[in-house]
């Protein structure tokens, strides 16, 4: 049964990460006064990216995606999607942080090990970013953990009976949209990136299948970072209900980040430990103070 | 001409006799002058205010056999232009750098070293700036022929009918 | 010829190829500026699935606009090998098909074909959005029909190119004091 679950988790993944990332596509599209590509794009470029003959640059490099990847799967795997639960009562958030860092080190490791300077650059500004949007996406995670009493993610969605986590603690749900802005690495958090700069960042020197599977890993820890999110803060839900509030998040973080454009990676930090910081101070306290409405 | 370019075409010809001057425009003016009154003449213009180097450039008058040395001062003062030049001779193709006044001066006279052969006195580097693995006669002097090289070196498209003709034909140049 | 054949693996792989265009485009001649309208709203190349690139690790399609230099040619030559297979060149505007209005110079190659294979070229000084759109596509249905086997040829002909490169260009290592 649970390698069932597994399987479904994973799928759902697979699937509605894709079509969403190919909507996202669609969405900014529009947003330019242009047609846009199909939705199904994403699952083109992944399929084609699999096919072509790509080049290695030694086994860390291999081995890097690969442990970003499975890092990535094995996170997501945790993640409780409304009430489909992989692993219950495993699906604890600080289980799911420490995983999560295991693919975003996969990847630096192996972008790293391709020996580019582009690549170092990039994956030097993405963990200086995560150095700024953990910080108050933690802080915030913090308050509502405190708050709830219990750590574990479905714990927390089971706690919001009555009411959202996002409108007991309005401050920390727009830290925590904030922070995920950030992870998602949309605009205006699109500096490790940044194509035009620093040609594209970690992922200047993957090429083909590498592309593909990053790609992937891309598409799956979108799918986590949003999930936590719509798990602690947008109430209880069965799984249609999930997958409907996940695009409504989804739509509204693509919508933001079309129209604004990057910021520098110090711009980045200070904004985060400046307004996100203090504002997710402010909700703890209130936590403490047990001003909750 | 302005007022201050008067006073420094009075200053530069108090210390070089017979200067030529040429007044192209109303603030822009060329003096030719001998090439060994060349270093003279461009410190005293640095001295004057003309401390922005533009460019430094030749041209080749095979006709003369000389080459014509051309240095472009403008001042931010008042927007004042000296075009100083001076003609060398061609199968010599040697002068002095000007390096220690205008420190950028080195890259331009590689240039022209490349370009036109023109080797300078003082300036040792003189390596190729923007050709790469080049093998002839410098490329801007006059005898040096861009059509015959080209043909050498970069085989042109075979085409099997006269395009041209026809092309021709089609605009109504020629009647078909 | 076998270049021709294709197992049925290919011929789905080609399908999605076509659909899936990445192009690193290498814009050191003047048609770069037809760039810009056929990406933004009045013509839309994502539609076609096709967008730019910022590597040739990534690119599927080299895009070549414009007149190449001796000098940048060995850069293009770098970039096209550097490419993973399968790819394509387009060749863009009179300068990569006979040298354009640069055929006489010393410093600007005349014709691409004779260095990297081009799939496709497109005509003109300078060529509309429109020929650039319709280029792409009739790249696509090459692809789809197999027919665009530039990467084949210059495997099966690489001494051939490579002895025109160096009739060209003397040596296509590059030696560059920036960078040394």
């Amino acid at each position: 049964m649970t390698v069932l679950r597994v399987i479904a988790v994973l799928l759902t993944g697979f699937f509605v990460g894709l079509t969403l990332e190919g909507i996202a596509r669609k969405i900014m599209a529009r947003v330019q006064r242009r047609y846009g590509p199909p939705w199904y794009q994403n699952f083109i470029d992944v399929f084609k990216a699999l096919s072509k003959r790509g080049i290695s640059h030694g086994w860390i490099f291999d081995f890097g995606i690969l442990m970003a990847l499975g890092g990535v799967i094995a996170t997501l795997a945790f993640v409780p999607l409304g009430d489909l639960v992989a692993f219950p009562g495993l699906d604890n958030i600080f289980i799911i942080v420490y995983l999560f860092a295991v693919g975003a080190l996969g990847m630096a490791m192996g972008m790293v090990g391709s020996g580019n300077p582009n690549a170092s650059i990039g994956v030097a500004r993405a963990l200086t970013q995560m150095l700024g949007y953990e910080v108050p996406y933690l802080v915030a995670i913090a308050g509502v953990l405190y708050y709830y009493k219990t750590s574990s993610v479905s714990g927390l969605m089971m706690a919001q009976q009555d009411t959202w986590t996002l409108f007991k603690m309005p401050i920390g749900g727009i830290v925590a949209f904030i922070s995920l802005l950030g992870m998602l690495g949309k605009k205006p958090f699109d500096t490790p990136i940044a194509p035009a700069e620093i040609a594209s960042g970690p992922m200047v020197e993957l090429s083909a299948k590498y592309m593909g599977l990053l790609m992937l890993m891309h598409t799956f820890s979108i799918f986590v970072e949003i999930s936590l999110f719509v798990d602690i803060f947008l109430g209880i839900s069965n799984y249609l209900t999930f997958l409907l509030k996940f695009t409504v998040v989804w739509i509204i973080a693509t919508l933001i980040s079309a129209v604004l454009p990057r910021f520098r990676i110090e711009q980045v930090v200070k904004f985060y430990w400046k307004v996100p910081l203090s504002l997710a101070f402010v909700q703890v306290l209130f936590v403490l103070l047990g001003w909750v409405f | 001409m302005t007022n201050s370019m008067n006073n420094t075409i009075e200053r530069l010809k108090s210390i070089i006799r017979n200067l030529k001057v040429e007044e192209i425009d109303e603030r822009e003016v060329k003096i030719e002058i001998k090439p060994e009154m060349v270093l003279n003449a461009l410190s005293l213009l640095k001295g004057s205010g003309y401390s922005h180097l533009s460019i430094i450039t030749a041209v080749d008058w095979i006709e003369e056999n000389k080459f014509e040395l051309v240095y472009i001062l403008f001042s931010w003062n008042d927007g004042g232009k000296f075009i100083v030049s001076t003609k060398i001779d061609r199968k010599k193709a040697k002068f002095v750098t000007v390096k220690h006044l205008w420190p950028i001066a080195r890259y331009y006279e590689r240039e022209l070293h490349e370009f036109f052969g023109i080797s300078f006195e003082g300036n040792d580097d003189m390596r190729p700036l923007f050709l790469e693995n080049w093998d002839d006669l410098p490329p801007l002097r006059k005898d040096f022929d861009p059509m015959e090289y080209s043909k050498k070196k970069f085989p042109d498209r075979e085409y099997h009918k006269d395009v041209i003709h026809e092309a021709k034909v089609i605009r109504g140049d020629l009647n078909g | 010829m076998s270049t021709n054949e294709r197992s049925i693996w290919e011929k789905i792989a080609d399908q999605l190829r076509s659909k899936s265009l990445w192009m690193l485009h290498y814009c050191t001649g003047c048609g770069a500026i037809e760039l810009p309208p056929s990406m933004t709203s009045r013509f839309d190349m994502e539609r076609f699935g096709m967008g730019p690139m910022a590597t040739p690790r990534q690119a599927d399609i080299l895009f070549i606009t414009g007149y190449l230099s001796a000098k940048t040619l060995r850069r293009v030559i770098y970039t096209y090998e550097q490419m993973p297979e399968p790819k394509y060149v387009i060749g863009f505007g009179s300068c990569t098909l006979n040298g354009g209005i640069y055929y006489d110079s010393y410093a600007t190659i005349n014709r691409l074909d004779y260095y990297i294979p081009v799939d496709l070229y497109i005509a003109g000084c300078m060529p509309r959005p429109e020929a650039l759109l319709e280029a792409f596509n009739e790249l696509m249905r090459m692809i789809r029909k197999g027919e665009a086997n530039g990467w084949k040829r210059y495997k099966e002909n690489y001494e051939w190119y490579k002895q025109n490169q160096l009739r060209s260009l003397g040596e296509v290592f590059i030696h560059d004091e920036f960078h040394e």
